[in-house]
């Protein structure tokens, strides 16, 4: 009376397999779970006796001992019911074993034995194809995800039922078709073209695009910062097959994931509450995906960026740098991607109105200087566009034409961004924000005109080192938006209106 | 009793001799005893050693001053005063402004750092915001270094914004200028201000009616206001909000027939608001520190050099900006595109005759008065 069951548990984004053995021996009817299960699994004991019940099926009245094998990793997560509610029906014959060692199971089952969608599935099919099966049991629902795999048979079972159906080959399953993305155009519900006027800020997101660098916007309220923000993703290149298959697993293990294939670029705004596990990733039972994996390959937009708690802006700092956040816990650390462009917003001063021509500040200075001092710091090192967005008036808003929508500019990013990768193929950075201040120093091809507008903006302006990095590393990218091989004085004009040192301001400011 | 509105003297021998210089000390430094009040007092007991007997009786002043009388011990006041390198100058005698005498409350005595107090003539007030613009925080430094330069000394009141750019442009120009504070002669009020105060200390004078240890309040500033606005023979005032304190200051200098000058700004800018008001009173209107000069009777040659070498683009720019823009509207005005337009602005911004405010680009005074510069030569 022995079974035995592949399933798959999922840890950070990656799955690993293992074996559900089932055994029914003598004693009083109980089902006992070995083998280091998660505390959602040993929740699952209750729920699949009646799921088996209930789908026609005999549930053992013996003494049933599960053991998830290997025992020192964790298995955790809903998907286990189905693997284990199979490990039982193959100990006690009533499923055919030959099929069983060719497929993984993976599905979160309800008492009336369906099998209800289940968040990481993709991550599942691809450790089946990796551990080279045949093929994926999963929940008629995430069908279309696991069937992004190539070469992997997917079986969307809509129940428990159908599954042992499928096995007994009394059910056959319809052909599951992955969700492509190359077939339907990427329809944006926003577009460029719906902001009127703000023709620097457009600019500058243009450029943020194009050289991947994180922007601090700061404006009054109304000033139309989220609008602008927004819209950061429609300009973004488009996703390659491999990038979007990493944001659909991400998607998929915080169980967002609506569907196949997630084609567009994130765009998430957690709101300034958020917690630390909520934005950088973690829980207390299941480790979940945050806010900053979430947005990977996307935009990560702060509103109102000084109200986020000093320690959750801290805990930035690690995925803007190495492009991933490592949870760590007593059981073991959990690496999840989380490479995103930031965007980050603020009032220039408490009240929002400090530089407005219509309304007058009413901060007291010192509260001014306290609340910039809050937007200072490391974090706003890393952030290469610095810009200043103003409340337009009705009159500055009416004569503005149409702007340009976000197609032709996505054209100019995507151009740029391939000029990069083809100037940095060697050195393994995939653009201009990513670059070290020293390497961007050296490659970033400065004519003698610019050269001498950097060193006059040190005196005149007040240009930091870091300052000066990013000068250059925005002209850069400004450069390979219009195509040319030498960064111009010009393209270091333009760069430097994006700095706006926000902490010195306020010392110029203080004289 | 005499009427409010008319002026009072204090008695002849009020102060004289270190007694009643001790005992003034002690007058001056209790909180509810105004110089009104005190005047009213000093009638009647002619001697500030009488005054001080009065208040401690309980005939003048409020109970907590007469408990506080008991206890200031005059001597460490006037180690206090000695200590912050200032010098008590009593009404009456030769140092005390002649200027502030005629006040309707004027001080028993006021408290001086660094040089000597300036007479009327050939000192200017200029007073304005705290939170004033970019512009206004210009203008008020150059008024500062321009009245500076041509001998004039400047006062005013030591606060952020307009008082201290006015200070740092008097200072940057060699001249004497005045601060008057509002709080006791050895506290530095507002905190940023501090370093300001002390070199003003070192190369000009600080003033204050108030002995040393007490603490900047509310109800002090107004009457620091009454002496800053009549130390000169003109004030200026460059910005301020309704119901502000550069109101107070220009009434006081109109009720005792000082000129008044303001800058005018636009009507929808809430910090135009006193100068407006001001200028419907009849006080001058100037366009800028040449008026004033001008109006002053001060205006020798021009000494600061221009920055010139501008090129055609940039000089384009310039003339197509009328007031605080966007670039995207200068950039229609050339006919050129934003991504143009941003790296004349901020060569412009370079050379000091643009300014960023809030998003927005303006050209500063210096470009203004460039502008003016070929037509006049």
């Amino acid at each position: 009376m022995y079974g035995r069951v592949i399933g798959v548990t999922v840890v950070g984004v990656r799955g690993y397999p293992f074996v559900v053995e089932a055994h029914i021996g003598r004693g009083l009817p109980s089902l006992t779970l070995t083998g280091l299960p998660g505390a959602p699994v040993q929740d699952a004991r209750d729920r699949i006796r009646p799921a088996v019940e209930s789908s026609g099926l005999e549930w053992p009245l013996r003494r049933v001992v599960v053991n998830l094998s290997p025992a020192n990793v964790r298995k955790d997560g809903p998907g286990l019911d189905l693997p284990i509610a199979m490990g039982v029906l193959a100990a006690s014959a009533q499923v055919p074993g030959t099929a069983l060692t060719r497929y993984a199971f993976v599905g979160e089952l309800s008492l009336k034995g369906t099998l209800v969608s289940t968040p990481g599935v993709l991550s599942v099919a691809m450790a089946a194809a990796r551990a080279g099966l045949e093929g994926v049991v999963v929940p008629a629902a995430n069908g279309r995800e696991a069937a992004l795999v190539e070469d992997l048979r997917v079986v969307g079972a809509p129940s428990l039922g159908d599954a042992v159906g499928f096995l007994r080959g009394a059910w056959k399953p319809p052909r599951v078709e992955p969700g492509r993305p190359s077939e339907a155009p990427i329809s944006h519900a926003v577009d460029f073209a719906e902001v009127r006027g703000q023709a620097q800020a457009r600019r500058a997101l243009e450029v943020a695009a194009a050289g991947g660098h994180n922007a601090l916007l700061v404006g009054s309220p109304g000033a139309g910062k989220t609008m602008l923000a927004r819209r950061l993703a429609t300009i973004l290149p488009a996703l390659s097959r491999e990038e979007a298959l990493e944001v659909t697993q991400l998607h998929s293990v915080a169980g967002l994931l609506d569907g196949g294939l997630v084609a567009e670029r994130p765009f998430r705004s957690p709101h300034h509450s958020v917690s630390i596990p909520g934005l950088l990733g973690g829980g207390s039972a299941y480790l979940r995906p945050g806010e900053v994996s979430l947005a990977h390959h996307g935009v990560l937009f702060l509103d109102e960026l000084t109200e986020f708690r000093r320690d959750a802006i801290e805990g930035l700092r690690q995925p803007l740098e190495d492009g991933r956040v490592v949870v760590t816990r007593a059981a073991g650390s959990v690496e999840f991607p989380a490479r995103f462009t930031l965007i980050a917003a603020a009032n220039p001063c408490p009240c929002g109105y400090e530089g407005d021509p219509k309304h007058r500040c009413r901060c007291l200075p010192h509260r001014v200087e306290q609340y910039r001092q809050k937007l200072s710091g490391p974090l706003l090192d890393r952030i290469d566009i610095r810009l200043i967005v103003p409340r337009l008036s009705k009159q500055e808003l009416l004569g503005e034409s149409p702007s340009e929508p976000s197609a032709p500019i996505r054209d100019r990013v995507e151009e740029a961004r391939t000029r990069q990768r083809r100037r940095y193929a060697g050195l393994g950075y995939p653009c201009n924000a990513q670059l070290p201040g020293p390497t961007a120093r050296r490659e970033a091809r400065i004519s003698a005109g610019a050269q001498d507008l950097l060193a006059r903006a040190v005196d005149s302006l007040t240009l930091t080192g870091r300052g000066f990095d990013r000068a250059i590393k925005v002209a850069r990218t400004i450069a390979d938006l219009a195509g040319a091989d030498e960064v111009s004085a010009d393209h270091v004009a333009e760069a430097l209106s994006y700095r706006m040192n926000v902490a010195e301001e306020s010392l110029s400011r203080a004289g | 009793m005499p009427d409010d509105g008319a002026p009072q003297r204090w008695p002849e021998d009020f102060a004289d001799g270190p007694g009643n210089r001790r005992a003034l000390l002690v007058l001056m430094s209790l909180r509810g005893l105004t110089p009104r009040a005190l005047l009213d007092v000093a009638e009647r007991e002619r001697t500030a050693e009488a005054c001080l007997v009065a208040v401690r009786r309980g005939d003048a002043g409020s109970t907590a001053d007469r408990a506080f009388a008991r206890e200031l011990d005059p001597s460490r006041i006037e180690a206090a005063v000695s200590v912050c390198g200032a010098k008590f100058v009593t009404a009456g005698s030769a140092e005390f402004p002649a200027q502030v005498e005629n006040l309707k409350d004027p001080p028993a005595g006021l408290f001086v750092r660094g040089q000597p107090l300036p007479a009327r003539y050939g000192t200017v007030a200029v007073v304005g915001a705290r939170s004033c613009s970019d512009i206004g925080r210009e203008l008020s430094r150059q008024i500062g270094h321009d009245l500076a330069a041509a001998g004039v000394c400047v006062v005013s009141g030591a606060a952020r914004g307009i008082d201290a750019a006015a200070h740092e442009g008097a200072l940057e120009a060699g001249g004497h200028t005045v601060a008057v504070l509002g709080c006791g002669i050895d506290q530095a009020y507002p905190p940023g201000s501090r370093g300001l105060i002390t070199r003003v200390a070192e190369r000009g004078t600080v003033v204050s009616e108030f002995p040393p240890g007490v603490p900047p309040e509310p109800f002090r500033f107004p009457a620091r206001n009454r002496i800053l606005a009549t130390l000169g023979d003109a004030l200026v005032v460059v910005e301020g909000a309704e119901r502000s304190g550069s109101l107070i200051s220009a009434r006081h200098a109109l009720e005792h027939g000082r000129e008044v000058f303001a800058v005018p700004g636009a009507i929808t800018n809430p910090l135009s608001h006193v100068p407006h008001t001001l200028i419907r009173e009849g006080a001058t209107l100037i366009r800028g520190v040449e008026d004033l000069l001008d109006d002053l009777k001060l205006n020798g040659e021009d000494g600061e050099p221009l920055p010139l070498n501008v090129t055609l683009a940039e000089q384009a720019a310039l003339d197509a900006m009328t007031g605080s823009v966007l670039p995207e509207k200068v950039a229609r005005e050339l006919g050129v595109s934003v991504t143009d337009v941003l790296p004349l602005l901020l060569m412009l911004e370079m050379k000091g005759l643009v300014r960023s405010v809030g998003g927005r680009f303006e050209p500063t005074l210096r470009a203004k008065r460039r502008a003016r510069q070929p037509a006049t030569s």
